[in-house]
């Protein structure tokens, strides 16, 4: 990894192990508060990191209030929607929390576990692009293309053969459940 | 690119509604003359959530990892107090 993909990687450690500091003990004295333990804090704090970490990268979006706050209040509205209470669920409703809503969860799993050993090279730069959204630069530097031409071909090279693979394994685990 | 590049690439910009208009209508017109291609676009499709799935995996690794490192090492020992009071541990 060149010096520009450790700085980048180690920038994103740093902005996780700074949201920890700053926001985990917060989080933990309202969950503590609210009867739940330190497991309970921990989950949902990852399950924050998460969703906070992808609207970011999706849309660049930076909250208005300090980003403590923010994510506080994701943790909030999680716990909420975990213990199924509604009444303080209005005042934080603009906090929109996607789940991961794939219809058939253990088919994802299969796919992804088969999709981690056959073609774990391509998910990785897929993953890069689309979900960390990395500049086609910063993908051609983290995977040592000559050229952001050579990724760009190489990401739909990947994008092809990963659709075929799926085609194919989805057809046959639809005939096994048949 | 060679032609089947070629069409991906327009499969996932109409996905991603990054084609310009003219290219959005023409692709609409094609998916309604042409079914391999509507099963491309859907496969294309699972794979963009597959990608997210998989992304979001690896993000909850490294955060796992981050909050071991945080309740593990003397470093950090002024937040795992912090913490521990909270709970009372």
């Amino acid at each position: 990894m060149n010096m520009l993909m450790q700085l980048k990687k180690r920038t994103r450690e740093a902005q996780i192990t700074g949201w920890y500091e700053e926001v985990f003990p917060a989080a933990c004295a309202y969950i503590r508060k609210r009867g739940g333990q330190l497991e309970d804090a921990k989950e949902l704090f990852q399950e924050a990191v998460v969703l906070y970490y992808e609207k970011h990268t999706r849309s660049g979006f930076l909250p208005e209030k300090a980003e403590a706050a923010y994510l506080i209040g994701i943790v909030k509205k999680l716990w909420l929607k975990n213990s199924a209470s509604t009444e303080e669920a209005v005042s934080i409703e603009h906090i929109e929390i996607i789940d991961d809503d794939r219809p058939n969860l253990q088919h994802t799993e299969r796919l992804l576990q088969f999709l981690e050993k056959a073609g774990r090279k391509c998910m990785d730069i897929l993953q890069s692009f689309y979900y960390e959204q990395l500049s086609m630069r910063e993908l051609s530097v983290r995977y040592g293309y000559g050229s952001e031409r050579s990724a760009t071909v190489q990401k739909y090279k990947c994008l092809e053969k990963v659709r075929d693979e799926v085609k194919q394994r989805s057809l046959s685990y639809e005939d096994f459940l048949d | 690119m060679r032609t089947s590049l070629i069409e991906t690439k327009r499969i996932d910009d109409w996905l991603l509604g990054q084609d310009d208009p003219q290219e959005h209508l023409l692709m609409e017109v094609k998916l309604e003359i042409s079914d391999a291609l509507k099963e491309k676009v859907e496969w294309q499709k699972e794979v963009h959530g597959l990608i997210r799935s998989y992304g979001r995996k690896q993000l909850k690794a490294e955060i796992k990892s981050i909050e071991h490192r945080l309740f593990s090492s003397q470093q950090h020992r002024s937040f795992q107090d912090r913490v521990r009071a909270i709970f009372k541990l």
